[in-house]
């Protein structure tokens, strides 16, 4: 608020809607910081002609909508036609990690494997199979992790149910991730791109799993450094990490991740830094 | 009066040493001040109040509510608001974004209703004029009442606030109080604060707390009056007095455990009684119960 007030003609003339555009917008700026000159527009309203169809609270409730409300972004938009109801769509699409530089930054990281696997040969093929079936699971711890989403820190304590929160943004980033990773697929000769979605599947699962003892973040940390030694010790023994697209390996994702799934599901109250550090019961 | 939360005989242990310990109050509706140096377990306690923390012993009721309970502590939370002493913000959030996304995770699920609820907790600091204006371009203070606004939606019949006025100006700081003061009618607000001027405003009860147990529970003028007569003006800082700081005008305020005479008594403040109450080697002050009978 500001000592300064608008006089009436002005007031009349932005109730008239006889002023010009700067000294309209002008007073609209005014008028939402000063509660003294609203009242009198209402007064001035109220007690003169009716010189003006419009509805002024009718005016005022869409100028503050307008000034004041979040626009949904597209993934919110696009959440919502799915079929998720609004305020669920909103609390997934506020996640960081489906603000632009996240998603720039992973698919950066994407398209450079992509690109090492079509153009570098053997060596190229390595550096994918070591970072493409990670992108999925690094993507869903970021999109629940406290440090990331400090709304999400333990200290906002709300009835909202954590678990089902964490599953809507892990489904929304995998809807945006897998298709990704199997789209970067395609760049790399030999192989079907629908080779790296079990792997990445069955390490967002772990993560979830992990993430009842340690944070997402770490979570994630720990998975892709184990599968980073894995394709190294590979690499190092038999000159390549193919076998880790093998059927057996294939298969070993599939029981990975059903086993951290229901490892997740039972251990899902503890929830690591989203609950408290020392959790009820 | 009704009582709202109930703690008996609560401890919080973290690792091996306990932050609180023993810890017995029966809260009303009204201010209730939390006063105590740093690490004497404030902020634990009102963690423990808040939801954010079980407590390692004892039994905590809040509302009629066991919090221990999941679906029960759930219940407490529909009917909680907290500010935490330190709050992290997303990135690229306006005032109203934040609070509108805080007021969707406390279920507030009706687009209309919500955005007109937090329109009200964001006028109600003085934020109206603020509210598109992106977090990370606001001050501390004005961060601060964000962080409050949250705390509000829904007029909780619990309100837990750690350090509300951190960083407020000294307007915004009067407005908070008439804010508070009339959410107190109805909720039972805890308020903990280093500023004693504050719990002398708002507060008709407050807690000392000091090494994770209660040192005082009573009235603030009670706590106030055991100050009369050991405060007192003098030219030179008083050799025996727990405190002594140069004032304003020049002269020495001297508070001491033990009452003088012959010199020139000034009345007290809730600052001096507390002062006076951390360098008192009496290890329990008071405590609610005892000071009503």
């Amino acid at each position: 608020m500001t000592g300064w007030h608008a006089d009436e003609t002005t007031l009349r003339r932005w109730i008239d809607q006889s002023d010009s555009l700067p000294e309209g917008a002008s007073v609209e700026q005014h008028l939402l910081s000063c509660a003294p000159c609203r009242a009198r527009v209402s007064t001035l309203v109220s007690a003169g002609p009716a010189t003006s169809p419009v509805d002024l609270a009718a005016v005022w409730a869409q100028t503050r909508d307008a000034i004041e409300l979040p626009r949904p972004s597209p993934l919110e938009w696009l959440l919502q036609r799915a079929g998720l109801p609004a305020h669920d769509a909103h609390l997934v699409a506020a996640a960081s990690a489906f603000r632009g530089r996240w998603l720039a930054g992973i698919a950066a990281v994407l398209a450079f494997a992509g690109a090492t696997a079509a153009l570098g040969h053997s060596r190229g093929m390595w550096v994918f199979v070591a970072v493409a079936p990670l992108i999925p699971c690094v993507a869903v711890a970021i999109s629940y992790d406290p440090r990331i989403d400090p709304a999400l820190q333990p200290e906002v304590v709300t009835p909202y149910p954590v678990l089902r929160l964490v599953l809507l943004r892990s489904v929304a980033i995998l809807a945006i991730a897998l298709p990704a990773v199997a789209l970067a697929g395609l760049l790399v000769p030999g192989w079907a791109p629908s080779i790296w979605l079990l792997p990445a599947l069955g390490f967002v699962a772990v993560v979830l799993a992990l993430s009842t003892w340690m944070s997402p973040l770490r979570s994630a940390i720990g998975v892709s450094l184990a599968w980073l030694a894995i394709v190294w010790f590979l690499v190092a023994q038999a000159g390549s990490p193919d076998a880790v697209l093998q059927a057996r390996f294939q298969a070993g994702y599939v029981v990975l991740a059903m086993a951290s799934i229901a490892i997740f599901f039972v251990r899902a109250r503890h929830l690591r830094e989203l609950r408290p550090r020392r959790n009820w019961s | 009066m009704t009582t709202s939360i109930s703690l008996r005989g609560v401890g919080r242990k973290f690792g091996a040493a306990w932050a609180l310990s023993d810890v017995s109050l029966e809260l009303s509706p009204g201010v209730i001040g939390l006063l105590g140096p740093n690490g004497a377990g404030k902020t634990t306690l009102l963690r423990l109040l808040a939801t954010a923390l079980p407590p390692s012993q004892g039994e905590l009721s809040m509302l009629g509510f066991d919090p221990t309970v999941p679906a029960e502590r759930t219940e407490v939370r529909r009917r909680l608001g907290y500010l935490p002493q330190e709050i992290g913000f997303p990135h690229g959030f306006t005032a109203f974004a934040f609070v509108d996304y805080i007021a969707v995770l406390k279920e507030w699920t009706q687009p209309d209703l919500r955005h007109a609820e937090v329109r009200r907790v964001l006028d109600l600091i003085g934020l109206a004029g603020s509210s598109a204006k992106r977090l990370r371009a606001m001050s501390g203070g004005q961060r601060r009442r964000v962080a409050l606004a949250q705390a509000l939606l829904g007029s909780p019949a619990v309100l837990i606030l750690d350090e509300p006025t951190a960083g407020v100006d000294p307007e915004q700081r009067a407005v908070l109080r008439t804010v508070l003061a009339e959410l107190a009618r109805t909720s039972t607000v805890v308020l903990s604060t280093h500023q004693t001027e504050d719990v002398a405003a708002l507060c008709d009860r407050v807690v000392v707390l000091d090494s994770g147990r209660v040192r005082y529970d009573g009235q603030v003028t009670e706590l106030v009056g055991r100050a009369a007569g050991r405060v007192w003006l003098a030219d030179a800082p008083d050799p025996a007095a727990s405190a002594s700081w140069r004032t304003g005008t020049g002269r020495y305020r001297n508070v001491a455990e033990h009452a003088r005479t012959g010199v020139e008594h000034v009345e007290p403040s809730l600052e001096d009684a507390y002062l006076l109450l951390r360098g008192s080697r009496e290890p329990d002050w008071g405590h609610a119960e005892e000071l009503r009978s």
